[in-house]
């Protein structure tokens, strides 16, 4: 651990914080006397959980179980339940199609499959099209998400290569990526992509076009149920990703650019069926 | 290189008034943020209920900020994270600069983050002799171009496309072209280069997440998720008052930013970082280092009207909202912090007296206050600043005395319904001198009074109108009934 001789500056940085909230504390006693402005400090226990004085609608929703693992359907060949959620509506439909409206919304594309082959249908669509656009993918680089790679495998269409978790100096040579997702969030069109249940860091970012599998029993409907989600887990991994349709810029002249250093195109397969075998 | 400087604030405005470009990509900047804004904020129900959720969060922190502070630190350290706190700027340049020396670190990708503007730590690494590139594009642009951000989200807006493309075939070889699409391609294309070959990456840091030790960023290129990926460190520069408390607080603020930033639902990406990765093989950075920045911050917490400052999240809608930014731009600030809330957070960090025009730059519409996500009273803070520069100002007493004279005779009248109907009569006989074309323009006479003078050197006065209300509404409008 290091500690570049700023022991010092903490503690001169935390006194002048201390300091000057102390010299404030006469100016707050007089806003609060004459009960103005917003900028009066609430009153406050100090960082509990209950000590926010508006409750707000969405988001505070806490799931009654505390859900052991939120796998993808294919990382462990299980469907996985959708816990109870107060106030989420229950029709699991309704959200794959709120999902693929969000999804499209913001350029990215979402097909919808109910069995297994037609996973492997879509994905040899997705690719045969690409072959057709100046992309012309040859190198496709998959996570390390169980069942992934015996279903791409499967796809009937000419690769020279198909590589798992390659190197990150591998990694930009390949076309398209491959992974799974952990959770989708409906409101947003969002992949939540958990570090610590699946090696996609890289995969998902790279290469021009990134391809996510999920299923629709992931789906959450709001960002707050997903951030729930997240904190339910015993620790919080060290990396988690949303991602919302592909990269994009309007840097130049207020022009939407796709694609500017991330994905260009994202396409994201929602399986929709029995429980996976793998 | 051009830097303007906040001393010079009237100049920069002047100048930057006269530049037809200029003013025309602001028009289409501003009203088009300000457009996607009031749509996005009008997709949500509870808007403003969000809107004091949010600022309920951030008083809170500020109001206990060493306690949320520490127990961010205690849980990023528990998962690894290495802190440093930087009293101020230098501090903060020699930390980072003291990291790379040590690891025999060269090269740094860098994405956009307002907290090493404000720092300058480009230059600070230059002058180490270290290779710095910054990687978002519109960061990226204006590095080339040795300029600095006009807008906190949109840093290249002042050029137009055809600048872009020149500077792109000057600077990098490329065809000419005027193709937005083949530009951006060209900034992929080089920096993937360099973020391949980079030793460290440098990001700002939008939350700091009290409870689980958590760093958010966001953003829509992705060049931040690339630059705290590949490079073996990742250092992350953070002002001391970017923490919230609470992990599910970060719902607000997700639901806040983007929509006022860019009128996006959620940007394109979230990453969430806790910690270090926990085993060697995984991927991403070996080292995560957080600096912590005071930098004049926690002098903002002397008082609730200036430590509301602190709450800002740096989302832009206050420039786009703002006439007097919509005229000006950023540059004209000298500030890395443009517009309303520049106008407030400049002269705080770098002290009144080098940035005492800035809280004058602003009309007091209120507009800045009504788009404000976390609701800051900037007009508030304006005034308060005013307060303190005048009181502050010597000679300002002398001064003044004509001022106050003139303010004690004004609310003399005002509050007096004959001397009002009497000064009104007498404005009425004597205001024929200074008309023209029914308005009280820039004329030899007006140019006598110097406080007129001043008003109608640069727009005119309506005169007062023939009959006053009081009498039209004793003559016509009053009906026969005494309700």
């Amino acid at each position: 651990m290091e500690t570049t001789n700023t022991s010092n500056a903490r503690g001169h940085i935390l006194a002048s914080i201390r300091e000057h909230l102390a010299a404030s504390r006469e100016h707050d006693e007089k806003l609060r006397v004459h009960g103005s402005a917003a900028a009066v400090v609430p009153q406050s226990n100090g960082g509990k959980a209950d000590s926010v004085p508006f409750a707000i609608a969405d988001g505070q929703t806490q799931f009654a179980t505390n859900l052991e693992s939120w796998p993808s359907a294919i990382a462990n060949g299980t469907e996985s339940a959708l816990p109870a959620v107060k106030g989420s509506p229950p029709a699991a439909q309704s959200n794959i199609e709120l999902f693929k409206t969000n999804l499209e919304a913001v350029n990215g594309h979402c097909v919808i499959a109910r069995t297994e082959l037609e996973i492997v249908h879509a994905l040899t669509r997705i690719i045969s099209e690409l072959k057709h656009t100046q992309l012309n993918p040859r190198r496709i680089a998959l996570s390390d998400a169980k069942g992934l790679e015996r279903l791409v495998r499967l796809v009937a269409v000419q690769i020279d290569e198909v590589a798992v978790t390659p190197s990150s100096a591998e990694m930009f040579d390949v076309d398209i990526g491959i992974t799974t997702a952990q959770a989708t969030i409906a409101e947003t069109g969002t992949l939540v992509l958990d570090s610590s249940r699946e090696r996609h860091r890289l995969i998902s970012l790279v290469p021009p076009v990134h391809i996510a599998i999920v299923e629709a029993s992931n789906i959450y409907s709001t960002l707050g149920e997903a951030l729930s989600l997240l904190q339910s887990d015993q620790e919080i991994s060290p990396i988690v990703t949303f991602i919302t349709g592909p990269s994009r810029t309007a840097d130049i002249e207020l022009t939407l650019a796709i694609g500017v250093h991330g994905p260009q195109e994202l396409y994201v397969i929602i399986y929709d069926g029995p429980p996976l075998m793998s | 290189m051009n830097h303007l400087t906040t001393e010079t604030f009237d100049q920069n405005a002047k100048a930057a008034l006269t530049d037809v470009q200029l003013r025309g990509a602001l028009r289409n900047a501003t009203s088009l943020f300000g457009e996607r804004r009031r749509e996005a904020a009008a997709g949500l129900v509870n808007w403003e209920d969000l809107r004091s959720h949010a600022r309920a969060i951030k008083d809170e922190t500020l109001s206990h900020l060493d306690k949320y502070l520490e127990q961010f630190v205690t849980n990023a350290e528990a998962r690894g994270v290495q802190f440093h706190w930087a009293e101020n700027a230098a501090d903060a340049n020699a930390i980072i600069c003291g990291i790379m020396s040590k690891r025999g670190a060269r090269t740094v990708v860098k994405s956009k983050s307002m907290t090493t503007e404000e720092t300058h730590l480009n230059d600070a690494l230059e002058d180490a002799g270290l290779q710095v590139v910054e990687t978002d594009l519109g960061e990226y642009i204006i590095q080339l171009a040795h300029e600095t951000p006009s807008h906190i989200i949109a840093p290249a807006i002042h050029k137009s496309k055809k600048q872009i493309a020149q500077l792109f075939t000057e600077e990098l070889g490329i065809a000419p072209t005027d193709d937005i699409a083949v530009l951006t391609r060209t900034a992929r294309n080089t920096l993937r280069d360099r973020f391949a070959a980079a030793d460290v990456g440098i990001s700002g840091v939008n939350f700091g997440i009290a409870e689980t030790g958590t760093i958010l960023i966001v953003e829509n290129e992705g060049n931040i998720r690339l630059t705290t990926s590949l490079p073996r460190i990742h250092i992350a520069v953070m002002g001391i008052e970017k923490v919230i408390p609470r992990f599910a607080d970060v719902d607000v603020f997700l639901k806040l930013l983007p929509r006022s930033g860019t009128g996006q639902r959620l940007t394109a990406y979230q990453s969430f970082i806790t910690g270090v990765k926990k085993n060697p093989g995984d991927e991403g950075p070996e080292e995560v280092h957080v600096v912590l920045l005071d930098n004049g911050r926690s002098r903002m917490l002397a008082h609730p009207t200036t430590r509301q400052s602190l709450a800002c999240i740096r989302c832009g809608a206050c420039l786009n909202a703002c006439p007097v930014y919509q005229q000006i731009g950023g540059h004209a600030y000298g500030s890395v912090y443009p517009g309303p809330i520049g106008a407030v957070i400049t002269p705080q960090l770098i002290g009144l007296e080098k940035a005492a025009q800035l809280p004058y730059a602003s009309s007091l519409c209120g507009a800045c206050r009504e788009v404000c996500p976390v609701k800051i009273d900037i007009p508030q803070l304006l005034l308060h600043l005013r307060a303190e520069i005048t009181e502050h100002t010597p000679g300002n007493a002398k001064k003044s005395m004509g001022e106050r004279l003139t303010f004690k005779v004004w609310a003399r009248i005002m509050t007096s319904p004959s001397l009002y109907n009497l000064s009104t009569r007498l404005g009425r006989m004597f205001q024929g001198l200074f008309v023209r074309e029914g308005k009280i323009g820039d004329k030899p006479t007006t140019r006598i009074f110097p406080p007129l003078a001043a008003w109608t050197a640069a727009r005119d006065l309506r005169p007062l109108d023939a009959t006053s209300f009081r009498d039209r509404w004793r003559n016509e409008l009053k009906g026969d009934g005494n309700d």
